[in-house]
């Protein structure tokens, strides 16, 4: 506080400009924090996931390639040896040998029906064809896949997928043995849908057979439905590129991996089957991992939102709290506590708070007292430091004032009655002096000493103190106007005032001074205030006074010689602004001003007639008797010749 | 084999030469059961009527090459505890000798040349051959791979060899001008088939 420069104050803390609300901010860093990590694992976990459902999904198409590998072996194992065993059959045989072509395409139908072989056919052993149930036609003609029968020449059978008709058949290529080999028998089964669903059903994958000797590949046998299988002959080429592994594949939407397996020696037939698993069935169970994620996730952010708003709030809520208190501060009341609740950053905030309280109220409590005891505008002054405890001289206004029968008036009253009366006075003038920039030095009885120009002088005081002796003069006359409607004595006013050059200071012991002024000047505006009784009127200002204040209507009162002061001094009654005073009055103040003249140029007669013709007129009774009364000691004692007109004021 | 040097010898030993045939196999080893036959350039010899018996012994035709004089009967006398049913659907005879034990009442006459492939139906892995020649001069070779015609009348022969395995082409006739009791001597290197596969 004894900062010499108020306007400039100490700066603590960091200004963030950013002013959301630290609640939401808070909720946003966790919430947000959270969503981050569970963003990040989901990704993780998916990542991992995903990698795993490929591997599974791709060691179950191996194992499913295994299988199918072994069914392939199975199967032609299987028919080789029903073929086999047709071929020995006797009659089989006796057919063959009767070489009788119809005879034997007959015995051939039988037979293949016999083993659900799509066709059968007999080859010579010079390789062309003797029949063929499945065409009769190629009979005489040597036999297409003369590399199986080659085959079976050093093996004793055969069996590969080839091409019939552009139907894909497994064919099975035995001798005819009698003992030695007579012929050979093919037997052909056809690879068609009910196969291809055969094996899935074994190896639990859609199974598809391409021709990739065609561009595009043709899917000759499949399990895969329709919608998909354009896709699939589009990636075909890519299939088998990555063969034998398996590769991910987009089938009309979903994701497979795709495995082929070649069924044959690529050199002789270049057909494929192709195994596929759908990878959304290796995800099986990461959905349901997935869902019980999403419900933990729901769970962990509701919680944290829920946290984190409870812990914000516990943050924000006693600094909200806080705020309220420094508004309630604001506002001028301080009687209130800060609830210290939550952190401990938070309790000491709130304990420091509370002691600041505790200071602000102890200080405006402070200045609340100073105000009373002394005056506002003093009290604000000397908290703020302005004010040099040490005296100074001023030149300054003193106005003293008088409840001139409150006596009286305090006789038909009860103690607390009249106090109370008392108080009503002294807050109505108290009131005007400080509405007119004034302090209140100190009351003195039942009346007041009030100052302008001090402690802080400032422009216009005196014209302010001659503007406020006349508001109290007219704000008692009020007052007595409402005093009489309750039926009590109408008080009258008076008020001295003076404008001199006085010490201003605090005056008394270290432990309790007082402000005040002291000095002549200050005697002379109580002595001033004591002459309205003796002349009757509500002001008496001094010449100063009188000097310094403009657009005053003045009466001049008399020129009175204090006691022990040889200058004597003019003294002045204030009647108002220039222009609120009527033309009527302004002739008797002018006749009254020419009354005083006559008499201070010793003109006894003249003035004495003057006085006497205004000794009827209202406020000037009192004044013209005192006149007549000079007059009347004058004429018996004719005064000195360096008489100055004054009067010479003995009482105290 | 004793009726047939019985009867050559018995038909006048004196004008009658011999045909020493030597047959050895692709790894230079000696071949059995090659037959080697001369076919004599003159009219065909006579048949010398005599049965000749392809037996089953041990689920085997024994001999398992035969070789025969068209027209000669051959019985398959059944030395097995079991039945068997012998059956050929060779062109020259095609026959079946349907479940039976014991000696089929009736011999097969094999009346066609060629050579025939004997099986039984019950029996996969029997196997026998029988060879029908137009002539009575024939031998089959032993373990030694030597195969002796004897008592051959003097003439011109082509000389044939044969072998179940023989690889085909088989190798052409030999003419060959036998004197009276001259023994010639001839010499062959054959390749064969690869054994068929058993199945």
């Amino acid at each position: 506080m004894a900062n010499p420069d108020i306007d400039k104050t100490t700066p603590i803390g960091v200004i963030d400009r950013r002013t959301a609300r630290l609640q939401d901010r808070i909720v946003v860093f966790f919430v947000g924090l959270l969503m981050v990590v569970l963003l990040a694992s989901f990704w993780m976990i998916h990542l991992t996931v995903e990698r795993t459902a490929q591997k599974t999904v791709r060691s179950e198409l191996e194992g499913s390639a295994r299988v199918f590998k072994y069914l392939l072996e199975l199967n032609s194992q299987k028919f080789l040896a029903a073929t086999s065993v047709l071929t020995k059959d006797f009659g089989f045989r006796e057919a063959i040998a009767t070489r009788d072509r119809d005879t034997i395409l007959s015995a051939l139908t039988n037979h293949a029906a016999r083993i659900n072989a799509s066709g059968m056919g007999v080859i010579g052993l010079d390789g062309i064809v003797v029949s063929d149930s499945l065409s009769p036609g190629s009979a005489g003609k040597p036999y297409p896949f003369a590399d199986l029968i080659s085959e079976a020449g050093t093996r004793g059978d055969a069996s590969g997928i080839r091409l019939i008709g552009g139907k894909p058949h497994q064919i099975i290529i035995v001798p005819v043995l009698a003992p030695l080999p007579i012929s050979w028998v093919s037997i052909s089964f056809a690879v068609d849908d009910a196969v291809a669903l055969e094996r899935k059903r074994l190896t639990s994958t859609d199974i598809t057979f391409v021709d990739a000797s065609t561009n595009p590949p043709r899917i000759l046998a499949t399990t895969v439905p329709v919608s998909r299988q354009a896709d699939l002959a589009k990636s075909v080429a890519a299939i088998l590129k990555a063969a034998p592994n398996a590769t991910r594949v987009n089938l009309a939407g979903d994701e497979f991996e795709v495995l082929s397996i070649p069924l044959e020696d690529a050199r002789r037939a270049p057909l494929h089957a192709l195994l596929q698993l759908s990878v959304e069935e290796g995800l099986e169970n990461y959905k349901l991992l997935q869902v019980v994620m999403l419900f933990l996730a729901a769970i962990c952010i509701g919680t944290t939102l829920l946290g984190s708003i409870r812990i914000a709030r516990r943050v924000t809520r006693p600094i909200a709290a806080l705020a309220a208190a420094a508004r309630e501060i604001e506002r001028g009341n301080y009687n209130i506590t800060v609830n210290s609740t939550g952190s401990f950053e938070i309790q000491q905030l709130a304990s420091a708070f509370t002691g600041m309280t505790r200071g602000l109220a102890e200080r405006d409590n402070m200045r609340d007292i100073l105000g009373k005891v002394s005056s506002h505008q003093v009290a604000e002054q000397l908290l703020k430091g302005e004010i040099e405890l040490g005296g100074v001289e001023v030149v300054a206004s003193v106005m003293f004032t008088d409840v001139r029968n409150f006596t009286a008036l305090a006789e038909k009253m009860t103690p607390t009655q009249s106090l109370a009366l008392l108080n009503e006075f002294l807050t109505e003038i108290s009131r005007i002096v400080e509405e007119h920039e004034g302090v209140v030095d100190k009351y003195i009885g039942d009346g007041v000493m009030a100052l302008f120009g001090a402690p802080v002088p400032r422009e216009g005081d005196t014209q302010r103190a001659v503007q406020a002796a006349l508001a109290v003069r007219d704000g008692v006359r009020e007052l007595g106007k409402r005093l009489a409607k309750r039926g009590l004595p109408n008080p009258e006013v008076g008020c001295g005032l003076n404008t001199s050059n006085m010490i201003a200071g605090n005056i008394g012991s270290a432990t309790r001074l007082n402000y005040t002024v002291l000095g002549d000047g200050v005697n002379l505006a109580s002595r001033f205030e004591g002459l309205t009784k003796r002349y009757h009127v509500p002001i008496v200002a001094g010449e100063r006074t009188h000097d310094q204040s403009t657009g005053i209507v003045w009466r001049e009162i008399d020129k009175v010689r204090v006691h022990g002061r040889v200058k004597p001094e003019r003294i002045f009654e204030p009647l108002g602004a220039v222009g609120s005073i009527d033309r009527y009055d302004l002739d008797r103040l002018q006749a009254w001003h020419d009354a005083l003249e006559h008499f201070r140029g010793r003109r006894w007669a003249v003035a004495k007639a003057a006085f006497e013709s205004l000794s009827g007129m209202q406020g000037y009774g009192r004044l013209s008797e005192i006149y007549l009364g000079y007059i009347r000691d004058l004429s018996a004692t004719p005064p000195p010749p360096d008489w100055d007109g004054a009067f010479t004021l003995y009482e105290k | 084999m004793r009726f047939l040097l019985a009867t050559v010898l018995a038909s006048g030993t004196l004008h009658a030469a011999t045909l020493d045939v030597d047959v050895k196999g692709p790894d230079g080893k000696p071949l059995a059961d090659a037959i080697a036959y001369a076919v004599p350039k003159g009219p065909a010899p006579a048949l010398r009527k005599r049965e000749v018996n392809v037996q089953q012994v041990d689920k085997m035709f024994v001999p398992m090459v035969t070789v025969v004089q068209t027209g000669t009967p051959v019985n398959f006398p059944n030395r097995d505890p079991i039945r068997h049913h012998v059956y050929s659907f060779s062109a020259p005879k095609p026959f079946e000798l349907k479940l039976y034990a014991g000696t089929p009442m009736a011999p097969i006459v094999f009346d066609k040349p060629g050579e025939v492939v004997l099986g039984c139906n019950i029996h996969d892995q029997m196997l026998g051959f029988i060879l029908v020649v137009d002539t009575p001069y024939f031998a089959k070779s032993g373990a030694d791979g030597k195969a002796r015609i004897e008592a051959l009348p003097a003439g011109e022969y082509d000389v044939m060899l044969w072998h179940p395995q023989l690889a085909l082409p088989a190798p052409a006739a030999k003419p060959l001008k036998l004197r009276a009791d001259e023994t010639n001597a001839l010499s062959y290197a054959v390749t064969l088939r690869p054994s068929p596969p058993k199945r």
